[in-house]
């Protein structure tokens, strides 16, 4: 493989910032002066540009706004700062309806700083609920474990990906059948001796897969093991055996 | 602030502002969650007051919003398992690629591959929905 060929091939990882620092210098300068891969690059970043996109908005606090416009004040006089960080900042204004192929032509500059806000708690929630990142964990520090489905769930299975160091658990399920209207899936983990615990909630996609968060360490606990619960927040104790199991030690 | 400031590093001809926007917050909130420990991560919750709602009622807006959601969702959702994964765990989980092929026991190789065809067939299908210029 030539080194453009090589190049090309992390383009897509670049985008997505799943590079480390060197690397996505690297894949960078070449873009800089590879014009297939700088169009590459460039289809590609729109895609990455929809994705937050599919993430719940949630509104800023009101104390958030108050922060950035003392911030602004506080860093008015700096001369670092372009031109238009140094005009008055109106109030924050919610845009208006508009499609999003639009959106990007037509927003005020003022209109960008409320979206901003936007977009910095949708990304916390993104961190803080959804994933979490770890640094880097060694392999050492991650163990897999594997549930299998029974009986009605013959065909799921999933795999568990234990961080230990961060205390976070990955579940990725697969071949899950549809919980059914009104019900989802609830993952429980059941220590050696003692009641399940309730780890997480989730409805599967259409093709009955699943990435799950779990946001605890399996320290404690035995096995892992999944019930379908009413939804949407499940059930405190099991009220089935579980189908879908398996050790987590 | 950041955002604010670094203003006039936005290129129109790279996409949109918003993309951009939302590209610049999602990768500070990535640099702010890889450089904090895992236990302090854990410690950290919403307030309840995030939870409030954007704005008084705009049935326009909440639709334009809605559509924009379900489409990526759905191209998402139309992926094979192991693509939407990597995109997963790549994009809002702030794994590099090497420590997704360490995860899912595969070549880097097939991880670069994966997120390739990934985001290609995303495009073809926001571009379908006609919803999303890409």
């Amino acid at each position: 493989m030539s080194d453009h060929e090589e190049l090309e091939s992390s383009v897509a990882a670049w985008v997505l910032g799943a590079l480390d620092g060197d690397e996505a210098e690297t894949v960078r300068s070449h873009a800089e002066g590879c014009p297939t891969c700088r169009e590459v690059a460039a289809g590609l970043r729109r895609v990455v540009g929809a994705l937050p996109l599919g993430v719940n908005e949630v509104g800023p606090p009101a104390r958030l706004r108050e922060r950035v416009l003392a911030a602004a004040v506080a860093s008015r006089e700096s001369p670092a700062l372009p031109p238009a960080a140094r005009a008055v900042i109106p109030r924050p204004k919610v845009p208006r309806p508009t499609s999003l192929a639009r959106v990007g032509r037509r927003m005020p500059a003022y209109t960008a700083a409320a979206v901003a806000l936007i977009a910095l708690l949708t990304g916390i929630v993104i961190g803080d609920v959804a994933f979490h990142a770890p640094q880097s964990p060694p392999a050492s520090q991650v163990a897999r474990f594997t549930l299998a489905g029974h009986q009605e769930m013959a065909g799921a299975q999933a795999t568990v990906i234990d961080l230990k160091r961060d205390g976070l658990v990955l579940v990725d399920f697969r071949g899950l059948p549809p919980p059914g209207s009104g019900r989802v899936y609830e993952v429980w983990l059941i220590p050696a001796k003692g009641n399940p615990v309730p780890a997480a909630v989730f409805v599967p996609d259409s093709n009955g897969a699943k990435v799950v968060l779990v946001n605890q360490s399996l320290d404690g606990y035995t096995v892992m093991a999944v019930t379908n619960e009413a939804g949407p927040d499940g059930s405190q104790a099991p009220t089935q055996q579980p189908q879908l199991y398996g050790n987590v030690t | 602030m950041n955002v604010w400031n670094r203003a006039a590093s936005f290129d129109a001809h790279r996409g949109s502002l918003r993309a951009w926007l939302l590209t610049s917050v999602r990768n500070r909130c990535i640099d702010y969650l890889r450089g904090r420990g895992g236990r302090e991560r854990q410690e950290r919750e919403l307030q309840p007051e995030v939870a409030y709602a954007l704005s008084p009622a705009d049935p326009w807006r909440d639709v334009a919003l809605s559509l924009e959601r379900t489409a990526v969702r759905d191209a998402m959702a139309s992926l094979p398992a192991e693509q939407r994964q990597v995109i997963e765990l790549a994009y809002f989980g702030g794994y590099t690629h090497a420590e997704i092929a360490d995860m899912a026991r595969v070549p880097l190789g097939t991880v670069k591959g994966r997120m390739r065809l990934a985001l290609e067939k995303m495009g073809s299908y926001l571009r379908g929905r006609g919803l999303v210029d890409v």
